[in-house]
């Protein structure tokens, strides 16, 4: 519990946490509200600047934008939590501050997978308030866009929120393990996320050519896993495929989370601390 | 493990390898309790690699290790709730400050009272500046701000490589007053460092190690005092008298010997008897053109590394050498001149 609340403070006051979660909150704010200001002034044209407004102003229609931003932030919000995960797990190398707990006879699994416990709160946290202000900013977008709110209210999206907050929640969480583990294994930050980026994109790229293998990729799988197949809206989340059942999907998250930290765990337990 | 009762630190037959370099190839140390026991050796002589044996960060290829009198192996991460250590350079987290960071680090390993925190900043010197973040503080301040770090679990074993790096004078005399006030306590002060003179003033017991081998160990005093030495030059022609000479002297030290060294002849007796050196000399009708003597540390170091040094890891090339010379390189010799 101590490693934990310690983590959580640590991650708290860490430049990473605010540049992150920064980054998702500037870009959705502005994606969201460009898309407001913008969606009348395409109405007014030929038929394909009426089908792009239309598009828009559906976008920020309640209670469908809810699922529409939870979309955006799990997708690009994945991105983020891998980055941060990376770099928090290499900085561990980086620092030498684990070498410091080591020395001091903490358990290195323990420590790992506590410093892990606490980036899966801080992403709790941060999709919660990240939630929070997209809903501000699509209700801001539409009020741009002249689109009505009256759905914001809708007792029956409303109410599964909860869950597909929680669902959320873990593919990003997942998403992050895979983030944690990559560093891990590179004892870098620097090359945790840059491979993570990697993985990131060639996931998105390998979609093309093996549509049938990267539905299982990690990325793609917590895409899918959150899906409610009313497309994915301002999604640009890393698996283009999402070919697979949510409930599969789900699993398969599972796999890849546990996956990732099994092998962090065993990796810092048994390899060698110098330098 | 026998015979090491009332040691702090017990490494038999000590062995790891780093692909084909061997880095410890049988160390064999021996730390008694409550003594600051300085650890030295050349670059590339294993001390790092003991310190990381020590403190879990690798594991032995064979041999084994005691901490202060229980067997540590792989698993036993518990025997270090007692043991401080400072390994290689301090780590932090950059963007925290030394209060914080202290607090970071308490989390892990054994319980630390909070208030043991602010004692130990006061300690350290960094009370002032406890707030302020690391990654603005200089490298002694980081320096102490790591010895802290040793001290966060009032551990009975202080493990600290390099500890005086980047302190000041007045840093350096403080931290050595701290530990061996520790030492004085009953804490054992285990200090690997390259700084000869400040391992003189302050450890009880010296070990040094080459090629990954104990050397020499035992009392400072009592090895400074066995392995004192006068050092006299005489002209190249009276070399052989000179040495018939002072075969006698060295004989009535039963731990003294003669042998040629650079056109000087090293006597292994105390220091202090250099007047004898001359005194015989000059009664056999042979004239020292030069008489030195030590019992530093120093001196004692280069003699039993000397052959490691100057092949060792990170040895420098003597100037003579660069200049074409056969045999550059300095003299160890220290003391007074006839």
């Amino acid at each position: 519990m101590r490693l934990f609340v310690s983590g959580i403070r640590k991650l708290s006051r860490r430049p990473a946490t605010f540049v992150t979660f920064g980054l998702l909150i500037g870009l959705l704010v502005l994606i969201v509200l460009a898309v407001g200001a913008t969606a009348n002034s395409n109405m007014g044209g030929g038929a394909g600047e009426g089908a792009r407004g239309a598009a828009a102003k559906e976008l920020l229609t309640f209670p469908g934008a809810y699922d529409r931003m939870l979309a955006f932030i799990i997708g690009l919000g994945g991105l983020f939590a891998m980055i941060y995960g990376a770099a928090i797990a290499g900085s561990e190398w980086s620092w030498g501050t684990l070498k410091s707990a080591v020395a001091r006879g903490e358990s290195r699994v323990r420590y790992m997978l506590l410093q892990f416990s606490s980036i899966a709160f801080m992403v709790a946290v941060g999709l919660v308030i990240a939630f929070v202000i997209a809903v501000v900013a699509a209700i801001v977008g539409a009020h741009l866009a002249n689109v009505s709110i009256s759905g914001l209210g809708d007792t029956a999206t409303l109410g599964h929120l909860p869950e597909r907050l929680l669902k959320g929640w873990f593919a990003v969480v997942e998403e992050a393990a895979l983030g944690f583990t990559i560093a891990t294994l590179a004892r870098s930050q620097l090359a945790g996320i840059g491979a993570g980026i990697a993985f990131y994109f060639g996931e998105s790229f390998a979609s093309i050519f093996l549509p049938d293998v990267v539905k299982y990729m990690p990325f793609s799988v917590a895409n899918a896993a959150v899906s409610t197949g009313s497309g994915q809206g301002l999604s640009s989340g890393g698996g283009a495929i999402a070919s697979l059942p949510a409930d599969q999907a789900l699993v398969l998250v599972a796999l890849w989370l546990v996956g990732s930290l099994f092998v962090a765990s065993i990796f810092s337990d048994r390899v060698e601390i110098a330098g | 493990m026998s015979g090491t009762d009332g040691l702090a630190v017990a490494t038999r037959g000590l062995r790891k390898r780093y692909g084909s370099r061997l880095a410890l190839n049988g160390l064999d140390l021996s730390v008694p309790e409550g003594v600051v026991y300085g650890f030295l050796g050349p670059n590339g002589a294993g001390k790092t690699t003991t310190m990381r044996v020590l403190t879990g960060l690798i594991h032995s290829d064979g041999g084994t290790v005691e901490l202060l009198g229980k067997s540590f192996k792989r698993g036993d991460r518990h025997r270090l709730f007692d043991v401080g250590a400072l390994v290689e350079s301090p780590t932090f987290y950059p963007y925290l400050s030394g209060r914080a960071n202290l607090r970071a680090l308490a989390a892990s390993g054994a319980p630390v009272p909070s208030k043991r925190i602010e004692e130990l900043l006061d300690l350290v010197g960094l009370g002032d500046r406890a707030n302020d973040k690391v990654q603005g503080y200089s490298l002694g301040m980081k320096q102490r701000l790591g010895i802290a770090e040793a001290l966060l679990s009032d551990p009975k074993l202080l493990l600290l490589d390099e500890p005086a790096n980047g302190l000041d004078p007045a840093g350096i005399v403080a931290m050595r007053d701290t530990l061996k006030a520790l030492a004085a306590g009953g804490k054992t002060v285990f200090i690997s460092s390259h700084l000869l003179a400040e391992i003189q003033v302050m450890a009880d017991v010296v070990g040094i190690i080459a090629g990954g081998k104990l050397v020499r160990e035992g009392p400072l005093k009592e090895l400074l005092s066995m392995e004192g030495v006068v050092k006299v030059r005489v002209r190249p022609n009276l070399t052989e008298a000179a040495i018939k000479t002072l075969a006698p002297l060295a004989k009535a030290e039963p731990l003294a010997e003669t042998d040629r060294d650079e056109g000087w002849l090293s006597v292994h007796l105390a220091a202090d008897r250099a007047e004898d050196v001359n005194q015989t000399l000059a009664g056999a009708g042979i004239y020292a053109s030069g008489l030195e003597s030590g019992t530093d540390l120093e001196m004692l170091f280069l003699e039993l590394t000397g052959a490691q040094a100057s092949g060792g890891e990170g040895a420098f090339v003597g100037l003579g050498a660069l200049n074409g010379e056969q045999n550059g390189g300095a003299s160890a010799g220290k003391g007074t001149a006839a």
